[in-house]
């Protein structure tokens, strides 16, 4: 018996198995195609850091907080090493998130998410949406007082 | 410009200078210029531009020369020192086109639902752009975080 060699990913293929595993609610297997001390940027988080674990709370935050989460590719744009996902982000809120108490209000946004990959994993990850549009949806009224309802 | 058989084609680098000679219209705030790059009816979405109403709801989302063009010349408008840091740009021969770009200015006029208090914001934008085979933009799409912006200019209220 003869094992097939293993082939390398393209950029595409990662960030596609990146986002297949986070779509199941599999956060390690998401985990699994970025590399160890990948960089995590969440712009509308305030997150910037480096390695899994920060990644792995930026993923496992949302899904713990909208356990029926879709997420929904529109377009993936390969620019050299870089890809950039469009994404709509969707679930009912079972859970406090990003500050704001648990009301039951759906979420639904637009999110962009852009991959830098280097030998098949992702090195750097920055993510983009409006944090207004999704206070605006979980009925957070003032930025100063967003766990009040 | 390359050509395909006398047929003008687009390439990684001549599509990523086209978004980088746009950025130096927008810094320089020459909205005519800006518009100039983008073919007649080139598609624009502002993702984060939402207003609700009681009974409708705006978007920014529709052609660079009826919504594009109003939303930049009112921002620079509101912001008279407007200014932007591109970041990264990165390409490929499709004429797609992916730019990091901060982008900050200092309110004199209102934005929107924010009253000018003089304050200065800073925040990080990606757009996204197609340069088309005549060298033109026909395509933009941009994300940020517009709740940055708002806290920034001292408006807390989500809307």
């Amino acid at each position: 018996m003869t094992s097939s060699p293993v082939l390398p990913r393209t950029p595409e293929q990662t960030v596609q198995a990146f986002l297949d595993a986070f779509g199941r609610h599999d956060v390690e297997a998401a985990l699994a195609a970025a590399g160890p001390q990948v960089s995590v940027t969440v712009h509308p988080l305030g997150i910037g850091g480096t390695g899994a674990d920060t990644l792995r709370k930026v993923l496992a935050d949302l899904v713990r907080a909208f356990p029926d989460l879709l997420i929904s590719v529109s377009r993936i744009v390969t620019t050299g090493d870089v890809v950039t996902a469009l994404v709509k982000t969707e679930g009912t809120q079972s859970a406090d998130y990003a500050g704001a108490i648990n009301q039951e209000k759906h979420l639904d946004i637009d999110q962009a998410w852009r991959f830098v990959i280097s030998n098949g994993l992702i090195t750097d990850v920055t993510a983009y949406w409006c944090q207004a549009q999704l206070y605006r949806r979980l009925a957070v009224k003032r930025y100063d007082e967003i766990a009040i309802a | 410009m390359t050509t395909l058989n006398g047929i003008p084609r687009t390439t990684a680098g001549s599509a990523a200078g086209v978004v980088s000679e746009f950025f130096d219209r927008y810094r320089a705030h020459d909205v005519e210029a800006m518009t100039g790059l983008c073919s007649v009816n080139a598609d624009f979405s502002y993702v984060p531009v939402e207003l609700w109403g009681k009974q409708r709801v705006l978007r920014g989302d529709g052609k660079v020369r009826t919504v594009g063009k109003p939303l930049w010349t009112g921002l620079i408008a509101s912001f008279p020192d407007l200014s932007l840091t591109v970041h990264t740009i990165t390409s490929n021969d499709d004429g797609d086109v992916v730019a990091q770009v901060d982008i900050e200015g200092t309110q004199q006029r209102p934005w929107g639902l924010v009253a000018p208090a003089g304050r200065h914001y800073r925040e990080p934008h990606l757009f996204i752009f197609h340069v088309g085979a005549d060298l033109l933009i026909d395509s933009i799409t941009a994300y940020w975080n517009d709740a940055g912006i708002s806290q920034q200019l001292g408006h807390n209220e989500v809307d």
